[in-house]
């Protein structure tokens, strides 16, 4: 690479500079993932408990509105549990892929670092048993 | 090179750290670090062992987030920039320990390095044009070589990628003298050319003759910077606990 190839080269790598998003930032993404899920898994929890508790209707249906308002919360309160459960479900997607992330990247490294201690292992060895010859 | 406040005139610095804080979880190891690199220039970051030298070049190769300041790259903020996106531009790190994957050749070892669009071939020809010892030893497993051979392997593969900055993490630990030395005057050909080189050794020793500038960095701060002979005493009474700060 001579001068000139540097200038170019720098004036390349500015223009890729300038171009960079920022889109890392976080230091631990799995983890945060892993308290989204968790929160999401809790907030919906929490809306099916809670409408869990809600006392069944009572009006008589020989009044016809108080009976068509009792059916229409019913309804919204059966759709807002599904959202509640949705919610368990989505948490639980989002939980199970960062946790899974988090150990196949602990994993990975393990993998690594046994696979180098082999390797060192048997560098030993072979020059171990070189020099006995 | 700098060491006080970030360039406000004149060309761009490469890379430009100011004020910054980083660390592992809630503990910091860097508490306000300012260093500069400018174009073509070879900086090296000297220190004893814990004083945060590692720690600064994950900040630079976006691989630690800092907690506060800006790394600056041609005059752009990149601390929320992805380190692989960082590598492709043309920020390259040698690690400390080499990096290679020693279960491998040295011919898959480079072809590890064909991320940023290079061909093997290419990778392949640079990478032994400049280390032609690699060229003999290409379907050798990269865990036999010897420890010299291995940060060759290591600089080759980062090279191939064509940097624009390249930072090396202790190049010369663990190798013997006359190894150090040759592979010294290599990133001394390569600085001639114009590439900026962010080093980082613990001996002054090392980059006598390659950096122009050197810095002096103690318990996560840079406290001194100027040409090697003149701070390698100070670095010395560093290493002997004299210098406080």
């Amino acid at each position: 690479m001579s001068t000139d190839n540097g200038q170019q080269r720098l004036d390349e790598f500015a223009e890729e500079v300038k171009n960079l998003k920022m889109s890392g930032g976080l230091a631990n993404p799995e983890r945060t993932g892993s308290t989204l899920g968790v929160l999401l898994m809790v907030i919906g929890g929490v809306i099916v408990v809670i409408l869990s508790f809600i006392k069944r209707g009572e009006t008589s249906f020989d009044d016809s509105a108080a009976g068509l308002a009792e059916i229409i919360q019913a309804t919204n309160n059966v759709w807002t549990a599904l959202f509640g459960i949705a919610l368990i479900l989505i948490g639980l997607a989002v939980w199970i892929r960062n946790s899974l992330t988090r150990y196949f990247r602990y994993w990975l490294t393990r993998l690594i670092y046994e696979d180098r201690a082999n390797t060192d292992r048997l560098i030993e060895a072979i020059e171990r048993a070189r020099a006995e010859r | 090179m700098t060491a006080e406040t970030p360039s406000t005139a004149g060309p761009v610095p490469v890379l430009e750290l100011v004020g910054i804080r980083a660390g592992y979880g809630s503990i910091d190891v860097l508490h306000g670090v300012e260093l500069t690199l400018m174009p073509g220039e070879v900086v090296a970051l000297l220190g004893p062992n814990g004083a945060g030298k590692t720690t600064t070049l994950g900040v630079c190769s976006g691989q630690i987030v800092p907690s506060a300041g800006s790394v600056m790259v041609m005059g752009k903020e990149v601390n929320r920039v992805r380190p692989d996106a960082l590598a492709r531009a043309g920020m390259c790190l040698v690690p400390e320990g080499r990096g290679i994957f020693p279960n491998l050749t040295v011919a898959e070892n480079l072809r590890m390095c064909t991320f940023t669009g290079t061909s093997f071939k290419d990778v392949q020809e640079r990478a032994f044009a400049q280390f032609p010892r690699l060229g003999e030893r290409k379907s050798q497993l990269a865990g036999t070589l010897s420890g010299g051979e291995q940060q060759m392997l290591a600089m080759s593969r980062a090279l191939a990628t064509n940097p624009a900055l390249l930072m090396l993490d202790e190049l010369s630990m663990g190798l013997a003298p006359i190894i150090v030395e040759e592979l010294y005057e290599r990133v001394a050909e390569l600085a001639a050319s114009g590439l900026s080189i962010l080093i980082v050794e613990q001996f002054a020793q090392s980059v006598l003759g390659v950096a122009k500038t050197a810095a002096i960095m103690l318990h996560g701060r840079v406290t001194r910077t100027g040409p090697p002979e003149e701070i390698a005493e100070e670095l010395t009474a560093a290493y002997l606990g004299a210098a406080a700060h």
